[in-house]
């Protein structure tokens, strides 16, 4: 009530002192309310923020066939940074009407009333998705959250020129993995089989994934926080005794140093997920044709399994005044054969939608010399499981970046780190009222 | 400058010997200075012809064959878009700064010479808001903002940068020593208004110092990051710090375009230098001109 | 210093006219910065309750929860933490970025530099780039395999992590100086410049060195604006914010709360916490008017000598 009383008095004043000359439309210019009422004189417009490449040239086809729903694209900064932007529009009322949302972030879309249950408009759409990914933007309701638009089970990428060199064998254990990492550190202490980075929570939330980890589940009315659990617990201390060893990196991912590092051989293999070859190929170019793809090495080889690393859905902001159509627009882009083609095609997105990936054929230019990319990485993706993510991953990746980072810097014990991203999130939920099962 | 260098010798002969030892020395250590402020402008230059594979393989200061290739592609992203980031930001720091100086201007003005109660208080107030961090007000700025309807457009931009506590601060303290009391009262006991006195007097007299406050607000807007970040939306008003940071933040699974963003700060950078090199000779910061004056 | 102007005659009492010229600045204070400090502070005896799972309509409600968001923030270790690491980088800033702009700036005076207009425009020069351009450009000159630094100095036999825990304050640092002793040097090298010659000349036929007359009539004079310089230095150091931002995703030796001002914008962006942000940052603004209060008053005092 008091907020509402203070805005009324900002909004006021400011008006009154802008009131002349502002007419330039505002970014929260949606739609005429009349559009949705069908039969509309004037066309729909719909803003959409993402951060995939090209997708205004995927959007002009859809244009193109649909002049009574006109979508503009409006590239943003990816990550963490477009989460926080999205959700504060949000706060202030006027979010695009459709935003890119990576799985990790919807439940905190969801639980900040961001985002608009789309059940009604997208149940049709199920089919076209495998359950696992479905069940990422259900958040394992009733309800629907999203469309999903793209997947990122994880893989293993190596420089297979370089393991001829050293005489490596592509590790299918995790301790082939530990066992090869020792071997290459002994015969070349400058180059490393990989490393593990403390600025990407998402790839050891996917290592986490693939030990069986589920950090949050719904029980009831309540949540289980379980980050802390026994597979979390394993994976963190394999990586932490790897560095403190030192026969592995520690550097982050995704710095010009590491670039470097891939493009020059120093690094011989990543641990990555199915987009990784739009970002070799554009931050390793020199190593086209070296690199191969095998699946993550296994905890139990007997019962191969792997995680997701990224991977995103297309919501639809809940104060959107145009939600069928916005809904209309969505599904089109993330199951329609052509609009699938394109993202996969223009925006070096893995589609989420199961006749999407069947339909990639066309090898990416970077493994062009190995055929069956998209075959291995369909057998792969078959193997891959997540969990339910919770409603403040983003204060538990914050904690993953600070815990670990110290961690690496102290050559300290990760299980300590882990616990640390336990009771930084279960903190964080109790705070702010979340109904926890003990 | 020139006109000091050439007085030089005939001072200099006095005691040519100790002269010529000290004429070398801040000579030497000001070009190091020199030369530490532009290495890494320098790198960039070097970078900025480098092709994607160049960038992380060559030796690092070693120029590349991309250059042509960069400018290409970044006038190709998205369109064109980066120019229209350009015209953005040349907009944002052109006509905030104008703004700015004006209001400044004027301030400075009344503050300096006119005795009206209340005058500590306004002084003090509007530089006490240097010491509010812009992170701060940025997030309130922008959630009030929303509810005027304003949040997005090019005023969400603009109109929170105009206030320079800076450039206020600097106006009263040049507009006390350049504009003389008797000035005025002779145009005063002439009937001239107080707003034309103010139009045709105080401020042409202060226009040196109106020229620094409005290349110090233009430099302050044309590097803002945050407050555009929040505010805008929509890429097409982007100014071109935004704009290279979306091109860094690509996302999860995409790279960062790491040619096209150092091509396109080296591109930024250009406009800002011809703007220094050509106003260098109005530029004037005497801050405490008013007491060593006289 | 202070100039002998006849007080009273100097200002005048006038009607209107005063209050119509600042009309503008107070509207676009109140406006921009007094009504969105007193959101914050309103925000900041808020918080969000939610019920169950939080998810669904209605589930999240915000309430007044009075002094508790400034209790955590004042019982944050991270947050103390963040202040003396900030004090150790500040201390830094200040000596060596004002000590080199005084020593540029009287360079610069002296009668026999040569390139002088050059110096000063490349010395300048890095203030036109934007914080996260430069942090950019500096991550790539500080880290190992892509920085001629570095190879210059492995060359050498040295072998430094520029972005070790040992080292990052320093560099954090250095880009910080890099940025700001371009302008401080002209702030100062101007108010050096509006001094007649003949000042100096006196002194000159009088027998003393330029040294004695850089320390003992130079030094003095532009001790004003010194003050001031450091004024504003010190008010951008407690909100140091870009540098440690930006070299963050390079190095492990960076947390998200390194500098004060960082954990407000991790609570307001990150974790998505606006209240714990409101509060921390009223107690940053506090720490700032306390620190900066006393140098204000002597800028008042001694830059205007008119501030009675």
């Amino acid at each position: 009530m008091g907020t509402r009383r203070l805005s009324a008095v900002a909004a006021v004043a400011l008006a009154a002192a802008l009131a002349a000359g502002c007419s330039g439309g505002t970014a929260g210019e949606t739609a005429s309310p009349a559009a949705s009422a069908g039969a509309p004189a004037r066309p729909v417009k719909l803003t959409y923020w993402t951060w995939v490449p090209n997708m205004d040239k995927i959007v002009q086809s859809w244009n193109a066939a649909h002049p009574d729903i006109q979508v503009t694209v409006s590239k943003q900064a990816g990550g963490d940074d477009a989460a926080a932007k999205f959700l504060t529009a949000a706060k202030a009322g006027n979010p695009p009407d459709l935003v890119q949302a990576e799985y990790q972030m919807l439940p905190s879309f969801v639980a900040a009333d961001a985002v608009a249950d789309i059940k009604a408009e997208a149940g049709p759409a199920k089919a076209e998705f495998g359950e696992g990914v479905w069940s990422l933007v259900t958040l394992g309701t009733d309800a629907v959250y999203a469309i999903p638009q793209d997947s990122g089970p994880m893989m293993f990428y190596y420089r297979r020129d370089l393991f001829d060199k050293y005489g490596l064998k592509v590790p299918t254990t995790w301790d082939e993995y530990a066992a090869t990492a020792r071997a290459l550190h002994e015969k070349n202490p400058k180059v490393l089989l990989g490393a593990f980075s403390s600025k990407d929570p998402g790839s050891f939330a996917g290592l986490a994934q693939q030990a069986g980890a589920r950090w949050w589940s719904i029980d009831g009315e309540a949540w289980k926080v379980a980050i802390a659990d026994e597979p979390t617990l394993r994976v963190a201390g394999y990586w932490g005794g790897l560095v403190k060893e030192g026969v592995i990196g520690d550097k982050p991912y995704f710095t010009p140093e590491w670039n470097k590092a891939l493009n020059d051989g120093t690094q011989l293999s990543w641990i990555s997920a199915v987009w990784a070859p739009g970002v070799l190929a554009s931050n390793a170019p020199d190593g086209k044709g070296k690199w191969a793809v095998a699946p993550l090495p296994q905890w139990n080889a007997s019962e191969p399994h792997t995680g997701f690393w990224g991977g995103s859905s297309t919501a639809v902001a809940a104060t959107s005044p145009s939600r069928q159509a916005a809904v209309r627009f969505a599904t089109w882009l993330n199951t329609d054969p052509q609009a699938v083609a394109l993202l996969a095609g223009q925006g070096a997105v893995y589609p989420a939608s199961v006749k999407g990936q069947a339909a990639l054929s066309k090898d990416p230019d970077y493994f062009a010399d190995r055929p069956g990319f998209w075959k291995t990485a369909a057998e792969i993706g078959a193997t891959a499981r997540g969990f339910t993510f919770g409603p403040n991953v983003n204060v538990t990746y914050n904690a993953f970046k600070d815990a670990f980072g110290k961690a690496i810097q102290d050559r300290s014990d990760f299980a300590a780190a882990v616990r640390a991203m336990q009771d930084a999130t279960v903190a964080d939920m109790r705070k702010s009222g979340f109904q926890i099962v003990p | 400058m020139t006109r000091a260098n050439a007085t030089a010798p005939a001072a200099g002969t006095a005691r040519p010997g100790r002269r010529r030892a000290y004429g070398a020395a801040p000579t030497a250590v000001l070009l190091l200075g020199a030369l530490y402020c532009l290495f890494p402008v320098a790198w960039v230059l070097v970078a900025a012809t480098k092709s994607r594979a160049e960038l992380f393989t060559t030796s690092t200061l070693l120029p590349g064959t991309g250059l042509l290739a960069n400018l290409a592609d970044l006038a190709a992203y998205r369109d064109g878009v980066f120019w229209l980031w350009m015209l953005n930001t040349v907009l944002y720091a052109g006509v905030g700064a104008l703004l700015s100086t004006a209001v400044s201007a004027v301030s400075g003005y009344a503050l300096a010479k006119f005795r009206f109660p209340g005058r500590g208080l306004a002084f003090n107030l509007l530089l006490g808001g240097v010491l509010v961090p812009a992170v701060v007000l940025a997030v309130p700025q922008y959630l009030l903002l929303s509810k005027a309807g304003l949040a997005g457009t090019y005023w969400s931009v603009l109109l929170p940068q105009i206030l320079s506590p800076y450039g206020i601060y600097l106006a009263r303290v040049y507009a006390a020593a350049a504009i003389p009391d008797a000035l005025l009262e002779a145009a005063r006991i002439d009937g001239a208004t107080e707003g034309r006195l103010a139009l045709n007097v105080a401020l042409p007299l202060m226009l040196p110092a109106m020229v620094t406050i409005f290349l110090f607000q233009f430099v302050a807007i044309w590097t803002n990051f945050l407050l555009p970040f929040i505010m805008l939306g929509d890429d097409h008003r982007f100014p071109m710090t935004v704009g290279l940071y979306t091109m860094l933040a690509a996302g999860a699974n995409q790279p960062s375009l790491y040619n096209l963003i150092i091509t396109g700060t080296l591109l930024s950078l250009i406009p800002l230098v011809a703007l220094f090199l050509t106003m260098q000779r109005y530029w004037r910061t005497d801050l405490s001109s008013g007491s060593v004056k006289n | 210093m202070s100039p002998h102007r006849p007080a009273g005659a100097r200002t005048r009492r006038a009607g209107a006219a005063p209050y119509l010229f600042l009309a503008p600045a107070m509207v676009l204070f109140a406006l921009f910065t007094a009504l969105p400090i007193g959101y914050t502070a309103y925000l900041s005896l808020r918080r969000t309750k939610v019920s169950g799972l939080g998810l669904g309509k209605g589930a999240r409600k915000e309430v007044f929860v009075g002094l508790a968001n400034y209790a955590t923030a004042l019982g944050d270790g991270e947050l103390w933490a963040g202040w003396l690491r900030v004090l150790g980088y500040g201390a830094l800033v200040l000596v060596v970025m004002l000590g080199l702009a005084l020593l540029f700036a009287l360079l610069l005076d002296t009668l026999h530099v040569r390139f002088a207009r050059f110096s000063r425009a490349a010395i300048f020069l890095p203030y036109a780039v934007p914080g996260v351009a430069a942090s950019l450009l500096w991550g790539f000159l500080y880290l190992p395999g892509v920085s001629p630094v570095n190879d210059a100095l492995s060359a050498l036999g040295a072998r430094v992590d520029l972005l070790g825990a040992g080292t990052v304050t320093f560099s954090m640092a250095n880009v910080a100086v890099w940025g700001g002793v371009g302008f401080n040097m002209l702030v100062l090298y101007t108010t050096l410049r509006a001094v007649p010659r003949e000042y100096y000349e006196a002194a000159r036929i009088d027998g003393a060195s330029e040294t004695q007359i850089a320390l003992r009539i130079k030094v003095p004079i532009v001790t004003p604006a010194i003050i001031l310089t450091t004024v504003f230095s010190i008010i951008a150091t407690v909100q140091v914010f870009t540098e440690p931002m930006t070299l963050r995703p390079l190095t492990n030796t960076i947390s998200t709360t390194w500098s004060p001002l960082m954990k407000v914008y991790r609570d307001a962006f990150v974790t998505g916490d606006l209240y714990s942000a409101a509060a921390t940052a009223v107690v940053i603004a506090a720490i700032s008017v306390v620190l900066s209060f006393g140098f204000l008053r002597v800028v008042r005092d001694r830059a205007f000598g008119e501030g009675r």
